[in-house]
């Protein structure tokens, strides 16, 4: 399939208001249909906040992000949630739902406010549901789900809205191995199988590097390294990032690195 | 199913509205007395109305602040209510109109000046920040009344309070007509919010990212909520209870979809308070109970069950 | 008719009902003599005794304030409450605030040798506070036209002057003696108090007594206490032939009188109020007997 640029953040440079100093500076970032990236970097680099610009929330001082061409500080809520799919890092969940009626809740962009769900939308939400591997868990309430269910559900409302792009901001942060692979291996399928582009903002590295196409490593609102895996993963660059004498090792073809212990 | 009930329910709640009361009205001259007519029949619609708008802006208010425990009373409507009603008194404003009036444009003052505070800082509606400036503002305005009373003379006065503790009294067709006209809009405002405000039950950011504009439905829903309840206050005083438990019995059996928890809020709400008000009329007879007193009767039970039941999940 | 607290209306419940519960155990006793000429048993059961005549005596009840005027006690009163406007003179005498909750330190300013409260709830910690600093008082219930006789005869034995005060309980007591006027059309009415909780006066008030005195029946004087709230199909249901309004000034039909729900009243639809001074029938007091002949010409004009 023919690759389509969905994402396209030009040297954004961004502050946020009464701020002391630019949150993103000068970052470039694309993502293409039927590409994972993943963005990388420490705590307060600015990788939550190049998601949300690139996804209009804010607008930038100075650059361009857009989102199939259009300026995403442009596109209106309702119309972007077609195309979006996004799972944010906290959601809380006020009152008790089923894991059915929270993933019927993605196909609100395409609802008419009156209207009410039609077949394709029990459609689409059975489909997305099965992708995840949580058809099973339709009729069960959200707090009994393990936290690995739980994100495969959020995951499954982004499928939902039908969308071309997935953004997952720091989707295990809190999972276990498996469920964590499992998550990995579920955004990689879909975006090899289905032709979604896939941005994942993560902590874990590691994983990252295995399973993007490309990484984006971001360091005090710059990006330090973009690329592949091998290019943007090496020692000098990754140990000046993350501030801690790193060793940089290979694991299925691509670089893993493990923190050394201080020299007592 | 359950909708057939409630709305058996709502029925037969009328029906004892209208048949019961603590003057004796023989079965056979229910068509044409007078009593039931234009006092029975005008009041049992009128708590209708009140106790809909109640219960269904105590849903969206809940869903909105994203707190279990909000009531429409919370955001300082009803303290502005019992201030515009003691000044009213006070200045012996005149016409039969001045209390309910008063009292209507006392609840926007606060509604405003809540408004105005959600918005400082570019806070944007925050929910801590209405709950609180709602709590403070209903306090001043209570604190500025109870002053007027124990200082002025009029005796008057001191039964401004006995109508702030809620009442249908002043229920006719002309009360009737008037909230027919001004109740449908703000009610259909916050049913056409039902899916926004599902979204918004995940939180606003999750929420902006499906699709909602979280901005205007939060400004839509806050002013249609506080417009119902404004009028609510107006013309039955405070009705405590009524916003609060409605909505989570409501959700308890219809689940927390609003396109079904807003018409079931309203219809319950509907009810509930018909029945306490018939109860109200009919308990001490030929004295009757505050209206408010009743639904605190009723309504604490009812949420102590409630809470267990939730606690239990 | 002070039944109602001037606080959250909760209070004002637990007060009517309080001081309902009160009235049934009144003591009514007349006063017997414990020792001196100037000692009495108050209404509070207690015994007060004073070794001289009261000279300075702090009054916290406007129909108290009255009664000592009316007494000839009035050039000893040297504390009244604001709401304590009659007789005129009354008004010279200087405030110490509200009767009800009363200003401990603004009575004990006046340095009185004798004050004397309205027997409710709130009065009790006062007149506590009052005994502590070595004041003693006075602790009457002044709600019936049965009162008026009693407090005038406590009142002036306290003051020294008993005959005044037994000829005014005896003037009194003479036109409760008066039979009723032998009625032909006995005059249903209801008194009207607020709106929105409509309000009333019931059996347990002395203004009842007044209308009965008067040749009229209080179609709520089967409800026990001084006021209610009452359905106003009830109002319509009992159909009173008058509505009696107490009012300060106004002889105009009542603001609520035009309201759609209140016509279902036929005495509202016919316009048919009758207005009470509400100074004159405010409380019981020695000029009771011209309210009760107010009321009976009154009701005797009526068609």
């Amino acid at each position: 399939m023919d690759s389509v640029l969905i994402l396209d953040v030009t040297d954004v440079t961004f502050r946020y208001p009464k701020a002391g100093r630019d949150a993103l500076r000068g970052v470039t970032c694309a993502v293409r249909s039927a590409e994972l990236v993943a963005v990388l970097g420490p705590n307060g680099s600015g990788k939550t906040t190049l998601a949300r610009v690139a996804l209009g929330a804010h607008a930038p001082r100075a650059g361009t992000a857009r989102i199939l061409g259009r300026a995403a500080h442009a596109w209106p809520r309702r119309e972007l949630a077609r195309v979006v799919g996004v799972v944010t890092q906290h959601e809380d969940n006020l009152f008790p739902q089923r894991v059915r009626e929270t993933v019927l809740l993605g196909r609100y962009a395409r609802l008419s406010p009156w209207g009410a769900e039609r077949a394709e939308d029990h459609a689409a939400v059975a489909r997305a549901l099965a992708r995840c591997d949580v058809a099973g868990l339709a009729d069960r309430w959200l707090w009994t789900l393990s936290g690995g269910e739980y994100q495969r559900v959020r995951i499954a409302r982004a499928l939902a809205q039908e969308p071309r792009l997935l953004v997952l901001d720091e989707p295990t942060a809190s999972l276990d191995v498996r469920h964590e692979m499992e998550l990995f291996e579920l955004v990689r399928t879909l975006v090899e199988r289905e032709g979604l582009a896939a941005v994942i903002v993560t902590h874990d590295v590691n994983l990252a590097a295995r399973f993007a196409d490309r990484l984006v490593l971001l360091s005090d609102g710059a990006v330090v390294a973009a690329g592949a895996a091998a290019d943007v993963l090496r020692r000098d660059v990754a140990e000046d990032v993350f501030g801690w004498p790193l060793a940089v090792s290979s694991f299925d073809g691509r670089p893993q690195i493990t923190p050394l212990r201080r020299p007592s | 199913m359950k909708w057939l009930a409630l709305a058996g329910g709502l029925v037969a709640v009328l029906f004892a509205a209208v048949v019961f009361g603590p003057a004796a009205v023989p079965l056979g001259e229910l068509g044409h007395s007078p009593i039931v007519w234009q006092l029975r029949v005008p009041r049992a619609v009128l708590g209708m109305l009140v106790g809909g708008s109640l219960g269904v802006a105590g849903a969206s208010l809940q869903s909105l602040v994203r707190n279990p425990l909000a009531d429409p009373f919370l955001l300082g409507l009803s303290g502005g209510a019992g201030l515009g009603a003691v000044t009213a008194i006070a200045l012996h404003l005149p016409g039969s109109w001045a209390l309910p009036l008063a009292a209507f444009a006392g609840a926007l003052g606060a509604l405003g000046l809540v408004f105005r505070l959600g918005l400082v800082g570019g806070a944007e509606l925050d929910p801590r920040v209405l709950l609180l400036g709602g709590v403070a503002v209903g306090a001043f305005c209570a604190a500025v009344t109870t002053a007027i009373v124990s200082l002025a003379e009029a005796s008057e006065l001191r039964n401004a309070f006995l109508w702030l503790w809620g009442g249908l009294s002043g229920a006719s067709w002309d009360t009737v007509r008037v909230l027919l006209v001004y109740v449908p809009l703000p009610l259909l405002v916050l049913f056409g919010a039902a899916r926004p405000l599902d979204l918004l039950v995940l939180g606003e950011e999750q929420a902006r990212h499906l699709g909602a504009d979280v901005t205007a439905v939060k400004r839509r829903v806050y002013l249609a909520a506080s417009f119902l309840t404004a009028a609510a206050v107006a013309t039955a005083g405070v009705v405590g209870f009524v916003g609060l438990i409605v909505p989570h019995l409501a959700r308890s059996l219809w689940g927390g979809r609003h396109r079904s928890l807003l018409p079931a809020s309203f219809l319950a709400g509907g009810a509930l308070l018909v029945a306490a008000d018939t109860l109200a009329r009919v308990a001490v007879a030929p004295r009757e109970l505050p209206v408010g007193v009743v639904t605190a009767l009723v309504g604490v039970p009812l949420f102590v069950l409630l809470l267990r039941r939730w606690t239990a999940y | 008719m002070r039944c109602w607290a001037h606080r959250a209306p909760l209070a004002g419940w637990l007060l009517a009902l309080a001081i309902g519960a009160c009235r049934s155990s009144a003591d009514r006793r007349s006063t017997p003599d414990r020792g001196g000429p100037f000692s009495v048993v108050d209404d509070a059961g207690r015994a007060v005794a004073l070794a001289a005549p009261a000279r300075r005596i702090v009054s916290l009840a406007p129909s108290i304030t009255e009664l000592l005027f009316a007494i000839g006690a009035g050039d000893r009163v040297v504390g009244r409450t604001t709401w304590c406007k009659y007789p005129l003179a009354a008004t010279a005498v200087p405030s110490v605030g509200d009767g009800l909750d009363p200003n401990v330190e603004a009575i004990a300013a006046r340095r009185p040798d004798l004050v004397v409260l309205y027997r409710s709830a709130l009065t009790q910690s006062a007149s506590g506070r009052l005994a502590a600093l070595g004041i003693p008082t006075l602790v009457l219930r002044h709600d019936r036209l049965l009162d008026v006789g009693r407090t005038a005869r406590l009142l002036s034995r306290l003051s020294g002057r008993p005959s005044a005060g037994d000829s005014l309980a005896r003037l009194i007591d003479s036109i409760l003696a008066v039979p009723p006027p032998a009625a032909i059309r006995r005059r249903r009415l209801a008194f009207v108090v607020w709106d929105n909780p409509p309000m009333t006066i019931g059996g347990g008030s002395f203004l009842d007594e007044l209308v009965g005195l008067a040749g009229g029946e209080n179609v709520f004087h089967d409800i026990r206490s001084a006021s209610a709230t009452v359905s106003l199909e009830t109002i319509a249901a009992r159909d009173p032939d008058w509505i009696l309004i107490l009012t300060d000034s106004a002889s105009r039909p009542p603001a609520w009188s035009t309201r759609a729900e209140w016509r279902v009243v036929r005495a509202v639809r016919a316009g048919r109020f009758l207005y009470l001074p509400a100074e004159l029938f405010g409380q019981p007091s020695p000029r009771t007997p011209e309210a009760v002949a107010t009321l009976r010409r009154l009701l005797e004009a009526t068609p």
